[in-house]
């Protein structure tokens, strides 16, 4: 059940492009053609599903605090996660080398049509971003690691297919001048936000909007608390 | 010389004025344009444009009218003036003048406001662009007002009308050229920028709002609020549907709601309509009552045999029959009207079956899950029409190769 509610959440609910806005260049720069999007999508899922676990055993027998505590009981109250970006992004930077070669070596055309953005998918903010939030959101065991990194990769994969198969479709329309190319791609991007918007919130049960009235509650509460007390000291010092 | 000659030669030492698009508007709504085209390859059909989209409206009129008379039903029942109905569809208590002329005077702005609106856009845009005007927005107009809350203020219907046809369709070059629906996406608008107008218990009948204050006051509760079955579903209270809004009701539309999306007996026959004239895809509407279904039964399924307890939030509306779904809320109107625009909606008969049933299983699902949206349908059509696209991207792909296929047996 854990598993897929994370898998289902990270696909619709916390979309990478539409609700944290993620990995935006390559998937507004390689969207023009379906066959290439599916390819960067398909390599996008395989470094996520890759890095994410990897990540995850990184961060937790190295990086968090108390993690090297394997070492001995004197290395219990280390705490390396200042190292975090750099030790992500190796890792990042070494699986996407690998696919390189991986893809070079087995569909040629693809290399080509993928061009300059294959290596850049080493810092796509969406790769990194799914390791940071891994880390973040506490993430609890390897599995559930590595399910978080392929759907939030199948979330990317479907929003690139997506505005791909639409830029094909309005190639013939006639878009404003001024707005050919980037500016309807962003346009179209709002629209298809809209239409994500549906799973916004659900499986919450309203939580989230209760959450911020009791929030307010409790400042409310501390902010009466402290006049109180000013008061009492303002009291004290005229007496 | 007729008015009809006299206005073909106004048109005709006009030619190249910058205004005349709008002219030409006017002139081929009033008359069919007396030239034909001269050159190239064209298709003869009796069904242009115009005609479908008069179509599409003439099926709309029914819901149109049910709403105006409902919107005043609605009013006076939550006001306590009149008795609920009683005999069947063509209760007298329902078809009073005095109901329509408070749905008349409510219903006929809204109308006013999105064509007005709508069609300057329309008319802008075509001067701009040197084009004709297209009649695309004789549909969106008439959808929008059916879709919308009775209390809206007309500002925030125009404020919606505008983004919708600029954003939504005009910089995409106009109609037939646009990926979401622009009437959902001016409802969407509206939902979202303006949530407390769109959501809740009051704004679904007419003057609902000072009844609720009347009864904070001290007055009698002896009238509901203008809440609409799915909003009590959602926050598990059974109560209503099985009193003020049993099937019987639901089905013919004497429920609070958008004002043309309650009474699902006229939608079907609309929908029947379209089905006749071959204006609406049957396979989509099929196959989103389906996928409904599918999704409904599922549910059933999961509330009867007690994998969620009943005191979940979600139990309410899992444990409402899954033909019942059909019934109540926008489902019947976004299945007819919406889901089947031939623009958004996938191109290609099994990509339409694909498209369809993806509506209806969506929506479904969103209902149940989503607390913050009781009512699915709008965004559920949004969302596929985002993939329809894709989803014919694939199914072209899978024609090509399977020909691709046929073509080397026979050459082989």
């Amino acid at each position: 059940m854990e598993h897929i509610e994370l898998f289902f959440k990270s696909i619709f609910i916390d979309n990478m492009v539409f609700s944290v806005f993620l990995g935006m260049c390559s998937y507004l720069a390689v969207s023009k053609k379906v066959a290439t999007a599916v390819g960067l999508g398909a390599a996008v899922i395989f470094v996520l599903a890759i890095t994410v676990p990897l990540n995850w055993l990184l961060d937790q027998y190295l990086l968090q605090p108390g993690a090297l505590s394997w070492l001995g009981a004197e290395y219990a109250d280390y705490d390396l996660s200042f190292l975090s970006f750099i030790m992500f992004i190796a890792t990042i930077a070494t699986m996407v080398q690998l696919v390189e070669i991986v893809v070079e070596k087995f569909s040629p055309s693809l290399y080509n049509s993928l061009g300059i953005f294959l290596p850049l998918i080493a810092v796509n903010c969406a790769i990194l971003g799914g390791s940071l939030f891994m880390q973040s959101r506490e993430i609890e065991t390897l599995g559930l690691a590595f399910n978080y990194g392929v759907s939030s990769g199948i979330g990317w994969f479907l929003a690139i297919l997506a505005i791909a198969a639409i830029r094909e479709k309005i190639r013939y329309s006639n878009v404003p001048a001024p707005l050919r190319g980037l500016g309807i791609t962003f346009i179209i991007t709002g629209l298809m936000g809209i239409g994500f918007l549906s799973f916004g919130g659900m499986l919450t049960g309203g939580d989230e909007e209760e959450k911020p009235a009791t929030e307010t509650a409790i400042n409310v509460n501390e902010l009466e608390t402290e006049k109180a007390k000013e008061l009492a000291d303002n009291t004290k010092i005229i007496e | 010389m007729g008015l009809k000659e006299k206005l073909h030669s106004f048109k005709e030492k006009n030619r190249n004025k910058k205004w005349i698009p709008a002219f030409n508007a006017i002139h081929t709504f009033l008359y069919l344009p007396n030239e034909t085209t001269h050159n190239g390859t064209h298709i003869k059909a009796a069904d242009d444009l115009k005609r479908t989209m008069n179509t599409v409206i003439m099926a709309m009129v029914p819901c149109l009218l049910f709403g105006m008379f409902n919107a005043g039903y609605q009013h006076h029942l939550a006001l306590g003036e009149i008795q609920a109905v009683s005999g069947g569809f063509l209760s007298a208590e329902f078809w009073t003048l005095d109901n329509f002329m408070v749905g008349f005077w409510k219903i006929i702005p809204l109308v006013i406001v999105s064509y007005g609106v709508g069609l300057l856009i329309e008319f802008i845009f075509a001067i701009i662009n040197k084009h004709e005007v297209e009649e695309g927005y004789l549909v969106t107009g008439m959808l929008v007002p059916l879709i919308v809350p009775i209390d809206i203020p007309l500002w925030m219907l125009a404020v919606a009308v505008i983004f919708g046809v600029v954003i939504g369709k005009e910089v995409f070059g106009g109609t037939g050229m646009n990926i979401l629906n622009p009437a959902l996406t001016i409802r969407a608008f509206l939902f979202f920028a303006y949530p407390t107008w769109m959501s809740g218990d009051k704004v679904w009948v007419h003057g609902a709002d000072p009844r609720v204050q009347d009864l904070a006051a001290g007055a009698q509760p002896d009238a509901i609020s203008g809440e609409t079955i799915l909003g009590s579903l959602a926050q598990n209270n059974t109560s209503m549907i099985d009193t003020t809004a049993d099937i019987w009701n639901a089905f013919l539309g004497f429920i609070p709601g958008s004002i043309g999306e309650t009474s699902t007996l006229l939608i079907l026959l609309g929908g029947l309509f379209l089905i006749f004239s071959k204006i609406g895809s049957w396979r989509i509407m099929l196959s989103s009552v389906m996928g409904a279904i599918v999704m409904g039964l599922i549910f059933n399924f999961v509330a009867d045999s007690g994998i969620i307890s009943e005191s979940s939030k979600f139990y309410g509306l899992m444990n409402t029959t899954f033909w019942h779904h059909l019934l109540i809320g926008g489902f019947a109107f976004g299945t007819v009207f919406m889901a089947t625009d031939p623009v958004t909606a996938s191109q290609t008969n099994k990509g339409k079956w694909i498209y369809g049933f993806l509506v209806g299983f969506i929506s479904i699902m969103i209902r149940v899950f989503n607390p913050a949206y009781p009512e699915g349908v709008m965004l559920a059509i949004l969302l596929m029409n985002v993939f329809a696209p894709t989803i014919d991207h694939y199914v072209i792909q899978g024609n090509v190769k399977k020909r691709m296929k046929r073509l080397k047996v026979k050459t082989a």
